[in-house]
């Protein structure tokens, strides 16, 4: 199992368990006041646990283009992994408290960064994998 | 090998993941700059596109690439019923999205979820015949 497979399922799982205690906080409202939690909980199960163990066993299982000696771990996917895991944490550090302090600039700056950090972290996947969507007669042509 | 349909799916689910996540950046970035009051109206196509666009999708892809193979051929059960899974599975999601866009068009949801529902009745009875074991085969 290649380094960068590893780091995804490992912060996949790491948001697995937080989503799932979130959403039990969330229902005792008593603890979590005003905070906005349901969107928080559901991008943490979404994206942060199901989309990055997806990521982390195509990386590893899909066939690769360039197959290596040292089979390299490839830039685009350490950067994804990178612009994902910021883009959430400084989602998941801000989001909740939109509805206290909307007008904070703080909050505002962590949440366009976040949002485009995510945006950016799943072209890079994409660039990565797309090319390896090819059938084994495609493959030997455009290796030939 | 991986089969035409599953590469069709999968390029299919990717192009899922990039719409949605989209979508979700300018609905997030919506909650902090008020760019259009019409950006909340996306978010069912945004959660839709997430859920059957991106991550049903590329595990029915993978699963039908993966699974054991039969035996006999076609190995992968009939070449047209795989297609007919991508076909209809895509037609049912776009039909799916647009109802959550235009509230008018009520039986676009109704059609939509019906194409979803023959695919992947098609898809349960390639797979069926798949989720097997050849250890103690002789």
């Amino acid at each position: 199992m290649p380094t960068t497979t590893r780091w995804f399922i490992k912060s996949g799982v790491f948001y697995f368990i937080l989503g799932i205690t979130l959403a039990f906080l969330a229902e005792f409202p008593s603890l979590t006041g005003n905070l906005s939690l349901l969107p928080i909980y559901w991008h943490m199960l979404v994206m942060g646990w199901i989309t990055q163990l997806i990521i982390g066993v195509s990386v590893w299982m899909f066939p690769r283009k360039h197959r290596d000696k040292k089979k390299r771990e490839s830039i685009l996917v350490w950067s994804a992994f990178w612009t994902l895991n910021i883009g959430l944490i400084l989602r998941f550090l801000s989001e909740p408290f939109i509805p206290i302090l909307e007008d904070h600039q703080i909050i505002k700056t962590s949440i366009i960064l976040s949002a485009l950090l995510q945006w950016i972290a799943v072209l890079l996947y994409t660039i990565e994998i797309w090319p390896r969507l090819q059938n084994r007669k495609k493959s030997r042509r455009s290796k030939a | 090998m991986m089969p035409s349909q599953s590469i069709w799916m999968i390029r299919s689910a990717l192009l899922y993941l990039i719409l949605s996540v989209s979508i979700g950046t300018v609905i997030l970035l919506q909650k902090v700059i008020d760019l259009h009051p019409f950006i909340w109206a996306l978010l069912p196509a945004h959660y839709e596109m997430a859920i059957w666009g991106w991550i049903v999708q590329l595990a029915m892809g993978t699963a039908y690439w993966m699974f054991p193979k039969k035996l006999d051929d076609p190995r992968r059960g009939p070449n047209w019923a795989g297609w007919a899974v991508f076909i209809l599975f895509n037609m049912g999601l776009i039909f799916l999205v647009i109802s959550t866009l235009f509230q008018s068009l009520i039986y676009a949801a109704v059609f939509g979820r019906g194409l979803l529902l023959i695919s992947i009745l098609i898809f349960a009875v390639l797979m069926w015949q798949r989720i097997v074991t050849y250890r103690n085969h002789h």
